[in-house]
């Protein structure tokens, strides 16, 4: 079995995949993956919906998210574990070890720091990679274009400041 | 929690935005499409942000390209409605400028994190931990901090509704340039060792 499709592959699937969620036929609604987030907060700190407004606003959305988030999960095992074969447990992705560090506390620290910022970054922006990009741009939305341009200046100016220019052995 | 974790589905049922069975789907052929293309992997993206690959943009113009016409279609022929964000300025910079710093140094975003979990990637579980904090300081102090600085809504516009009846041409140039873009972006690959010994 093929272990991993093209990106143009990856692309039409994924167009299809956005046309069939908005049809009336599908959920009628656009992809999405970062309210789910607050809303699993929720649950898990048990905070009150009616005392926190913000909550009451994402219900529907996050839970709908919420449950698109679960299939994610489930696919990714499925296609890591019998198709891409590449399921294994590890701490330090090669490209870290290889343009940052090799230490294991710097790592998880800046995944930490970076997965907390991410959240509050998208949820000020009121979407993401999924809400925005895909779905908003799909739909020549104007803030989607704001949230585009923003992300990609930041995300390459960071790149250029935040890794080593030369590959360290691995 | 088990109560709210079973109002979550029950609230899916009653929305009518597809039952939770076809809510789930869409999540499983997501996380595959995701892990099938390998656009979950730190490679991919944080390779993006350093522009030593180029995977993630070529696949994400192309998909918007092609679902962005499709879509515009089916919206004219009553087959699908536009769900568009309003424009809050303040939000859109701020948040958009964290994101993008963040997506740089953790490698991965909302969408493509829950998927490297479900590989076994320690790190992005731990991300994911800062996450739902960080979803809940948003939570907690969204009406007195956060809400202000995102600013009034200043509308929710698209390219092709100031184009009057030249929509359905606004929309084809658009797409067919991001296609293109996508065909155009020299393609450059960075690889996950242990990853490249399986695959062989």
């Amino acid at each position: 079995m093929i272990r991993r499709i093209p990106w143009w592959a990856g692309g039409l699937l994924m167009a299809l995949l956005l046309m069939f969620t908005f049809s009336i036929f599908g959920a009628d609604r656009p992809i999405g993956a970062s309210t789910y987030v607050p809303y699993f907060a929720g649950l898990l700190f048990n905070l009150d919906p009616e005392q926190y407004g913000y909550l009451k606003q994402i219900d529907g959305a996050g839970a709908w998210e919420g449950v698109m988030l679960l299939g994610a999960l489930f696919g990714g095992f499925v296609t890591s574990v019998f198709i891409t074969k590449s399921f294994r447990f590890s701490v330090i992705p090669t490209a870290w070890k290889k343009y940052k560090n090799g230490s294991v506390v710097s790592r998880l620290a800046w995944s930490f720091a970076s997965g907390f910022f991410m959240i509050i970054g998208a949820r000020l922006a009121g979407g993401c990679t999924s809400g925005h990009f895909l779905s908003g741009m799909s739909q020549t939305a104007i803030s989607a274009m704001i949230f585009g341009g923003v992300v990609m200046a930041t995300l390459l100016i960071t790149g250029r400041l935040f890794y080593k220019k030369e590959a360290q052995d691995v | 929690m088990f109560e709210r974790i079973m109002g979550m589905f029950e609230t899916v049922a009653n929305e009518g935005h597809g039952s939770v069975a076809l809510v789930f789907v869409i999540g499983i052929l997501f996380g595959g499409i995701i892990q099938y293309s390998r656009v979950d992997k730190f490679e991919k993206i944080a390779g993006f942000a350093m522009l030593r690959d180029t995977v993630v943009p070529k696949m994400l113009f192309l998909a918007v390209g092609v679902a962005g016409i499709g879509l515009y279609f089916m919206i004219e022929a009553g087959w699908a409605h536009y769900h568009i964000k309003p424009i809050l300025l303040g939000g859109l910079v701020i948040g958009g400028v964290l994101f993008g710093v963040s997506m740089a140094i953790f490698g991965k975003c909302p969408g493509t994190g829950p998927v490297s979990i479900a590989e076994g990637r320690i790190d992005v579980l731990v991300g994911a931990i800062g996450g739902l904090l960080g979803g809940l300081v948003f939570t907690l102090f969204y009406e007195p901090v956060f809400k202000p600085i995102m600013g009034p809504d200043l509308g929710k516009s698209v390219l092709t509704g100031g184009a009057g009846d030249y929509g359905s041409v606004t929309i084809l140039v658009f797409g067919i340039a991001l296609v293109a873009v996508s065909m155009l972006i020299p393609l450059r690959q960075e690889f996950d060792e242990a990853d490249l010994n399986r695959l062989g």
